[in-house]
């Protein structure tokens, strides 16, 4: 007997022009949701994301189809996955019907809905509505009976997983009353290839046909409406992401990371600076807020939440979708608060892990610019005296700048002022020119260098801060008066390769100076030490040493530095123990942001945190690489009172120890 | 109403000062300049008192004496909301004795007739707290000196002042009057950007100071120089007893605390 069944079958064909109608009603339902909030994204500015299209389409098609960011998280990401992927499969199949009973019989005369082809799709719909089933399973239990820590449950949360798992439901009992009625009773072996539909069939095997044959038909009417429910209520419920977050993948930021738009500080005409209110921010920026669905992953890796800050990125957004549906004059700086946007570390943990594509750190930063440009606000008055020094004495700790290169005083280092020959130009930054630990370590690269051959240069007294805490602050005035400064002096002396002693300046250097003109090359002092030794110019002593490594947040999130200084701690027979978060899932500092300027009054510290897992690895030593880190984590090592059993010390100074 | 504020830039006090070639004062040779700190209070002072003034017109006047550089604080406090500006240039202005400077102020003030002129109790540097009661006493006006509160009602002064000893005294003075700020008179605002760009286009006139004033100095800067180190201190260690009797000894021997 051939292998197919009668599509329509017991329903009749008189169903499909019902059908079609209610499904175009859905859609247009479906449609007039989206068209809906498409208002509310255009109330943002414009903003362009249209470069490359396939390019990004590709990304975005990649992304979604393979569930990339969603399995950043293996639990409970997989499920996600696999519920996705069954489903995609299972709506292949419906698309298949359609394209034969629809299009190939009556258009082409073509009958390819059987045989092997036939048999390996019942099975494979079998299985993917099972899987499915099971997947939908394991997050209901999850979401709403584990409850786990964050997640928030609304009503559309019990619309969706009620709507979805009834859909699959009915499916089966569908199909089984079908074959209850048919291959039961003529083609056994062509059931066995639907082996839940069997399995449901049987509950129905004695069962009068009459009785068979109307429940067929109420249920296939039933299991109808509700799909195109479900089609009708994307837009209206949580289920909007299916479109949102692809469409959102495809408008990702293709630029460097942790870019931040320059503001034209010239404008004459412009009277509002930063983000109040919805108005100001971008389309794509009202769009994220409708994309993001709640999941909470930002939150869960925010390490100004863990340490009981009032601070949560999926707050933030949800706030700012509150605002954006609440009108373009929407105060959103209010709705998110300023103690949240100040707690930030601009430590990037949430960007990263978010699956929607949501771009949280520069909405903070946009809101803080309002802050603090448009009213004079501080973070609080450490970080408004802080600011008064940046301004007369250009750093933040209010010394004189006469005094900024005396570290490197009888150190064999030459200011740029000089015409020296130099190979590259040392950025020491405000910490390693003036904070007493810092200079240890830049005195340390110097001594490497020297070893190595390498001719080092400086700005010396011209060198300011690189504005890069001023500006996470929101402070974008004083950040461009410090940028331009050193710009036009590096330019001046055509300075070509730049060696930088803190993540944060090489960034800043690297990729925000790029807008207002800086042309040379900037490497961070861990990249250019690991270069010196894998070319053999340093050679190191042998002699293990065991040691936990804390990537900081701008070398490896915003610049995807994870493993250069690995291999040099390693060369320098470091034994390296991981902490359970590293590389670009790192814990925070606590340091970034402009945090590093301000006291932490809420909730317990950051770097306590981080020393805490530090003290998990057992190892008697944090090798980190940022002055930012260093301060914080010595100070996360008092806190913790574990002096005696930790030290941190920065990648430079082990190197420079191990010369021979 | 007609306000005046009078502002002295300064340098950052955390720098390294050094005398100059005729040791008459400091070398400005890589120093930072800022706003003296207790006329940030007078310019706060005088922008909350603009303000309120609401559809009565006012002119907010900000002055400074000195070389070129105290440009940029005039145009901080234009920033944080003054009107305009006037710099009475002079290039000698630190080598000048308050009665000098307040004699400058005085010459452009005179013309001007303003209710109220605020200025810092003190600059940091110099610190003669001298320049605001001479000015007042050039202009004839009224003047309360160290405020840390103020208000402005029917044309009556009040204004709370530090005496001696954490003491606060309450006076009351008539317009046309003199005040000097003293800390914890208010917090200064930041300049927001806006206001920031608006400044750029405010007008800050330039007047000589040898077309003001020819005064001669009542005081003259005799020597400028550090303090010779005198003796270092001392770090006592041992048994809190025996601390305690080494304590009273030197009490007794090096000061005159115990003596009747």
């Amino acid at each position: 007997m051939e292998a197919t069944r009668e599509i329509y079958w017991n329903v009749g064909h008189g169903v499909v022009l019902p059908m079609y109608f209610f499904a175009a009603l859905a859609a247009a339902v479906c449609v007039y949701g989206f068209v809906k909030r498409l208002r509310v994204y255009k109330l943002g500015k414009p903003l362009d994301r249209s470069s490359s299209p396939f390019l990004r389409l590709r990304a975005a098609a990649l992304r979604a189809l393979g569930q990339l960011k969603v399995m950043r998280e293996i639990y409970p990401g997989i499920f996600h996955a696999l519920f996705f992927w069954f489903f995609l499969l299972l709506f292949a199949g419906t698309l298949t019907v359609m394209a034969q009973v629809d299009f190939a019989t009556p258009l082409l005369g073509i009958y390819f809905y059987k045989g092997t082809f036939y048999k390996i799709y019942s099975l494979v719909l079998d299985i993917s509505g099972l899987g499915a089933i099971a997947a939908l399973l394991v997050y209901s239990v999850r979401r709403f009976i584990i409850r786990p820590r964050g997640l928030e449950t609304s009503w559309d949360d019990y619309a969706a997983h009620a709507l979805l798992l009834l859909v699959l439901i009915s499916g089966f009992w569908i199909e089984g009353a079908r074959m209850a009625a048919t291959e039961m009773r003529n083609n056994l072996e062509l059931a066995r290839f639907s082996p839940v539909g069997m399995w449901t069939a049987g509950f129905m095997a004695s069962w009068p046909d009459a009785k068979l044959f109307s429940f067929h038909k109420i249920l296939w009417w039933t299991h109808m409406f509700l799909d195109f429910s479900f089609l009708a209520l994307i837009p209206f419920t949580k289920l909007r992401h299916l479109f949102l977050i692809p469409v959102n993948y495809f408008f990702s930021d293709l630029g460097p990371k942790g870019a931040i738009r320059t503001l034209d500080l010239a404008d004459e005409k412009a009277e509002s600076f930063g983000v109040g209110t919805v108005k100001e921010f971008t389309w794509k920026d009202l769009f994220d807020s409708d994309a993001c669905v709640s999941c909470k992953r930002c939150q869960d890796e925010c390490p100004a939440y863990a340490t009981g800050k009032y601070l949560s990125p999926m707050r933030v957004v949800q706030d700012i979708k509150r605002g954006a549906f609440g009108g373009p004059d929407t105060d959103v700086v209010a709705a998110v608060t300023d103690k949240a946007l100040w707690a930030c570390t601009s430590c990037r943990a949430c960007q990263e892990t978010c699956p929607a594509g949501v771009e949280h750190v520069n909405k903070i930063i946009d809101m803080r610019r309002n802050l603090t440009l448009m009213k004079g606000e501080f973070a609080g008055d450490e970080a408004r005296a802080a600011t008064s020094s940046y301004e007369v004495n250009k750093n933040p700790f209010g010394l004189p700048p006469a005094e900024r290169a005396d570290w490197a005083a009888g150190l064999d280092i030459k200011p740029l002022s000089g015409n020296a020959e130099v190979d590259i130009v040392y950025f020491a930054g405000c910490y390693a020119s003036f904070d007493r630990r810092n200079k240890a370590v830049a005195q340390k690269f110097l001594q490497i260098c020297g070893k190595a051959g390498v001719k080092v240069g400086m700005l010396g007294k011209e060198e300011q801060c690189c504005g890069e805490p001023a500006r996470k602050l929101g402070n974008e005035y004083l950040y461009q008066e410090m940028a331009k400064a050193n710009i036009q002096a590096l330019n001046g002396y055509r300075a070509q390769k730049i060696v930088t002693a803190c993540p944060h300046c090489r960034h800043t250097l690297a990729v925000h100076y790029r807008d207002l003109g800086l042309e040379a090359e900037v490497v961070h002092h861990t990249v250019f030490i690991n270069d010196l030794i894998k070319s053999g110019k340093l050679e190191l002593k042998a002699g293990k040493f065991d040691f936990t490594y804390h990537d900081s947040c701008y070398l490896s999130r915003y610049s995807g530095i994870t493993e250069e200084p690995r291999e040099a701690l390693q060369a320098a027979g470091g034994a390296l123990t991981e902490m359970s978060r590293n590389r670009t899932k790192n814990f925070c500092c606590g340091g970034g942001g402009g945090r590093v300027l301000l006291e932490e009054k809420e909730g317990t510290k950051i770097s306590a945190e981080r020393i805490k897992q530090a003290q998990a690895t057992a190892m008697p030593l944090v090798v980190s690489n940022c002055p930012f880190c260093l301060t914080m984590l010595e100070d996360g090592i008092k806190t913790e009172n574990c002096e005696e059993t930790l030290k941190v010390r920065d990648l430079a100074e082990i190197v420079a120890e191990r010369i021979v | 109403m007609k306000i005046l504020v009078c502002i002295k830039q300064i340098p950052d006090m955390a720098s390294k000062f050094k005398p100059n070639a005729a040791n008459t004062w400091f070398t400005e040779t890589d120093l930072a300049f800022r706003m003296n700190e207790y006329d940030e209070y007078a310019v706060e002072e005088a922008i909350k008192l603009k303000e309120k003034q609401g559809a009565d017109p006012s002119d907010l006047v900000v002055l400074s004496v000195g070389p070129a550089r105290v440009v940029e604080a005039l145009k901080k406090a234009l920033a944080m909301g003054c009107d305009r500006g006037v710099h009475i240039h002079d290039d000698e202005s630190n080598l000048k004795d308050p009665w000098q400077i307040a004699s400058l102020i005085a010459a452009y003030a005179k013309k001007e007739n303003f209710d109220i002129i605020f200025t810092g109790m003190q600059s940091q540097d110099r610190g003669s707290g001298q320049v605001g009661v001479t000015l007042a006493g050039d202009l004839g006006c009224s003047c309360v000196t160290t405020a840390i509160n103020f208000s402005l009602e029917a044309g009556v002064v009040t204004a709370k002042r530090e005496l001696e000893g954490g003491a606060k005294g309450v006076v009351k003075l008539k317009l046309p009057a003199v005040v000097t700020c003293q800390l914890g008179l208010n917090t200064p605002r930041y300049p927001t950007l806006p206001n920031i760009m608006k400044a750029r286009k405010k007008e800050i006139a330039v007047l000589k100071a040898a077309e003001l004033s020819a005064e001669g100095p009542r005081a003259v800067t005799e020597k400028f120089y550090h303090p010779v180190k005198k003796g270092t201190g001392l770090v006592l260690e041992g048994e809190p007893a025996a601390l305690a009797v080494k304590v009273l000894e030197l009490i007794k021997e090096k000061t005159t605390v115990l003596r009747g």
